[in-house]
């Protein structure tokens, strides 16, 4: 039974596969349904949600669109996402296995310097690096990863480290292979899936960081996000709340989603293991 | 045996509240109460004398006065305060104020002409950021008397420029305060200030209040009525609704209660919105051009970005009605200045492209002619949502606007220091007179690093050559004809683009008395404010 179907079996990945398909379709069909620029503006301003079919949830205080906005906000949310999380493993992963695998000097300097980065809370590095790069989503994206990569890094350093000694490492050395060959051909592929289970925290996190960046007015103001979206609407929260509840739904049932997924990712690669 | 304790502070509570019954009615019909407000800012200087700025008026008016305040029935538009009368010469050399009498300093010491001097010679000339320009050619201030101060000027200095400015640029500090100070403007008096006014500054403590306390022996008649001032510190905006409708605090001014919030707080039963009192505080919303930039250089586009923009839309929707579009730099409130007779750029987008067309700025495969930098100034809401609609507007011509967000000291830093722009939305403010802080937004020569003025790189030899000799026109028509030129130059070459102008809105409860009763209302002394039961 493949892993996914095992996935799908446990009462968590279910919920979390249902849960986070809804963004993921809004974010893959956002160009289709919302070909204009969502930052436009469609219509009159603060129209009240479910009061006009042509914006089924209203619109802002400048007349945007609030569908449109959800729809292509969950695309930048999911975008940011996946490729800080994606920038955290690559790197941690690769700092991890050169720091298990060299040993010595510089494991000592490489974890040094990791811990380093762990000891100053992630959200802050983000806000420092975002308020001296500029909001630009590169730098979003580079923002989050940097207080991400140490989770990954220490986790494939110690998976590298029992992976070391196996016989088939020995044997790849013996076989004459040179040390950068058994460190990426042998060892980094097989202390990647504990690496990668976690990556899915990062995601639902790389979310939520990059909502309060934009929320502090820190994103990229040329892209929709629901955290810009959300920071928008609180002047109003009390005139028009679904300007905050409406971008705020989005990120509860993306980060929710991940985060099942994650659990039920876990508990089925438990499940493989236990039976192998 | 049970033990029984009684401290003394028991003993006065238990004494106070039986007494509280017999004190009350009495309380009912005389002055005082503590009136608390929000205050969105706790500013580095809290000298009015230095830092001529709304944020430092706000909570310093009512401590330190001006010569005189602006007025909705005074003649010339003013009321007088610490001066009685002022009058200036008609070769423009001199001007004579004649000064209040039998006022005194907060510590005990008589108010004299001594003080104004020092005020205009130490400190407005030298370290305000208004005074520099208003008396730039002050050489020195005559004081024949305790009560007459006449100011000499090297050159032609307008008196009606002074009379305008007085508000804003003369609030008076004690000689006997300032005078062994080594550095007046760093000085650590600066944030205890200590003046004439109806209120004594008490306390402040960061982050939390300042606290003003009634002065017994103010010179005006029966005033002050308060007891206490509080300015509550509020920076989140949102707050200062919720704490008015709970009832901890009486008062927001400018416009600290969002506008998108006003309709429905205003039908909240003992709240009420004042619009009024902020006619000579009036902001311009307008989109600064860096002209180093060649298309920005080619008056086509400028005047096709002027009829991009929908005037009526931004004060509809991003003031909510709130403002009135603008014609030029001179806000129609100033009706002494204000030319109508203006080149207009009604919204139309088809005459936008086509002059844009007619330039030369071919769309490409994309619809985009070119692509700009676009920086809206942090400071408000609506600059920001201004902003994002300018984008748009922008869009809909075929000009890609890439928005940048910058903190406050990096739109400074970006915009008037750097240069490092193609468009800006900046708030810039009309007080009173076009040479305070208007023509520095179209003269060239101003050096880089200083804030809302000419920092885009403009330069019009005829502009500057008008603005040079209204500086030194000393009869009013003359003067005021000459700004009057101005006005249509300028909006017929757009070294800016001015959209819109607006005031900002007072909501206070129904107990407070006396708001909006001058056109300077929120930064002016507050002494016949009070607070009913």
């Amino acid at each position: 039974m493949s892993v996914l179907a095992r996935l799908a079996r446990t009462p968590e990945g279910a919920a979390g596969l249902v849960l986070l398909a809804l963004p993921v379709a809004a974010a893959l069909a956002a160009p289709f349904l919302f070909p204009a620029d969502p930052l436009a503006i469609a219509g009159p301003a603060l129209a009240p949600p479910f009061s006009d079919a042509a914006f089924p949830l209203g619109t802002d205080r400048l007349g945007r669109d609030v569908l449109a906005g959800l729809v292509h906000g969950a695309r930048a949310s999911l975008m940011v996402g996946l490729a800080a999380a994606f920038v955290a493993v690559a790197f941690g992963a690769l700092v991890g296995t050169i720091a298990g695998f060299s040993g010595g000097l510089a494991d000592e300097a490489l974890m040094r310097l990791t811990e380093a980065f762990q000891t100053v809370p992630g959200f802050l590095l983000a806000l420092a690096f975002v308020s001296v790069a500029g909001g630009s989503l590169p730098v979003v994206v580079a923002a989050i990863a940097l207080g991400a990569w140490t989770g990954p890094a220490r986790l494939a350093r110690a998976e590298v480290l029992s992976i070391r000694g196996r016989d088939y490492v020995a044997a790849a050395r013996v076989a004459g292979m040179r040390a950068t060959e058994i460190a990426l051909r042998e060892v980094l592929p097989n202390a990647l899936p504990p690496v990668l289970a976690l990556s899915s925290v990062i995601v639902a996190n790389a979310v939520l960081v990059e909502a309060a960046l934009s929320f502090l007015g820190l994103g990229d103001p040329n892209l929709i996000t629901w955290g810009s979206m959300i920071a928008e609407g609180r002047t109003m929260l009390r005139s028009a709340p679904h300007l905050s509840i409406v971008p705020g739904l989005g990120l509860v049932v993306t980060v929710l989603g991940v985060h099942l997924l994650s659990e039920g990712l876990a508990e089925a690669l438990a499940t493989r293991r236990a039976r192998a | 045996m049970i033990p029984l304790r009684f401290c003394r502070r028991t003993v006065l509570r238990g004494t106070a509240l039986l007494l509280a019954p017999l004190a009350l009615p009495a309380r009912l019909f005389a002055n005082g109460g503590r009136l608390v407000v929000a205050a969105d800012s706790e500013p580095r200087n809290l000298n009015p004398a230095i830092v001529a700025s709304n944020g430092v008026f706000f909570v310093a008016s009512k401590v330190i006065e001006p010569l005189a305040e602006a007025s909705y029935d005074g003649r010339d538009g003013l009321a007088p305060r610490l001066a009685v009368a002022w009058e200036g010469s008609a070769d423009g050399l001199s001007a004579t104020f004649r000064l209040r009498q039998g006022v005194t300093w907060h510590d005990g010491k008589p108010f004299t002409s001594a003080d104004v001097a020092f005020s205009a010679l130490k400190v407005w000339k030298p370290l305000q950021n208004l005074g520099r320009l208003v008396f730039a050619n002050l050489e020195a201030v005559d004081t024949p008397d305790d009560h007459t101060a006449i100011f000499r000027f090297s050159r032609p200095t307008p008196f009606q420029l002074i009379r305008n400015a007085l508000p804003v640029v003369s609030s008076v500090v004690a000689k006997h305060v300032f005078e062994n100070e080594a550095d007046i403007a760093a000085s650590p008096l600066n944030n205890r200030p200590m003046g004439t006014g109806p209120f004594r500054f008490a306390e402040h403590r960061p982050g939390e209040y300042y606290l003003l306390e009634r002065n017994p022996d103010y010179w005006g008649e029966g005033e002050p009525k308060l007891d206490q001032i509080v300015f509550r510190v509020l920076p989140d905006r949102a707050a200062a609704a919720g704490a008015l409708e709970a009832g901890e605090i009486h008062l927001a001014a400018f416009s600290q209660v969002p506008l998108a919030d006003l309709d429905r707080i205003a039908k909240v039963e003992g709240i009420a919105v004042h619009t009024r009192g902020y006619e000579a505080l009036t902001y311009q919303l307008c989109v600064e051009i860096n002209h180093r930039r060649k298309e920005l250089a080619d008056l086509a586009v400028r005047r096709a970005i002027a009829h991009a923009i929908d005037r009526d839309f931004v004060v509809r929707t991003i003031f909510l009605g709130h403002a009135q579009a603008s014609t030029g730099i001179v806000p129609k409130n100033a009706p002494e200045f204000h030319e109508a007779d203006v080149p207009a750029y009604p919204f139309d987008v088809e005459r936008a492209n086509a002059l844009l067309d007619r330039a030369g700025y071919k769309r490409g495969q994309d619809g985009v002619r070119f692509s700009l930098r676009l920086l809206p100034a942090p400071y408000f809401t609506e600059t920001r949502q201004f902003g994002d609609y300018l984008r748009q507007a922008l869009a809909a011509i075929g000009i890609e606007a890439v928005v940048v967000n910058n903190d406050a000291a990096a739109h400074q830093k970006a915009v008037y220091a750097d240069h490092d722009f193609d468009l800006a939305v900046a708030p810039t403010v009309f007080r009173g007179d076009p040479a305070i802080s208007t023509t520095i937004l179209v003269r060239s020569g101003t050096p880089a690093g200083v804030p809302f003025s000419n920092q885009g790189g403009y330069e019009n030899a005829g502009i500057d050559a008008l603005i040079d000799e209204a500086a030194e026109t000393v009869d009013t028509a003359a003067r005021t004809a000459l700004y009057r030129r101005l006005q249509q130059l300028v909006a017929q070459d757009l070294p800016l683009i001015n959209v819109a102008e607006w005031g900002f809105v007072t909501v206070a409860s129904d107990r407070v008395a006396n708001v909006s009763s001058n056109p300077r209302w929120a930064v002016s002394n507050w002494a016949d404010t009070a607070l009913e039961s």
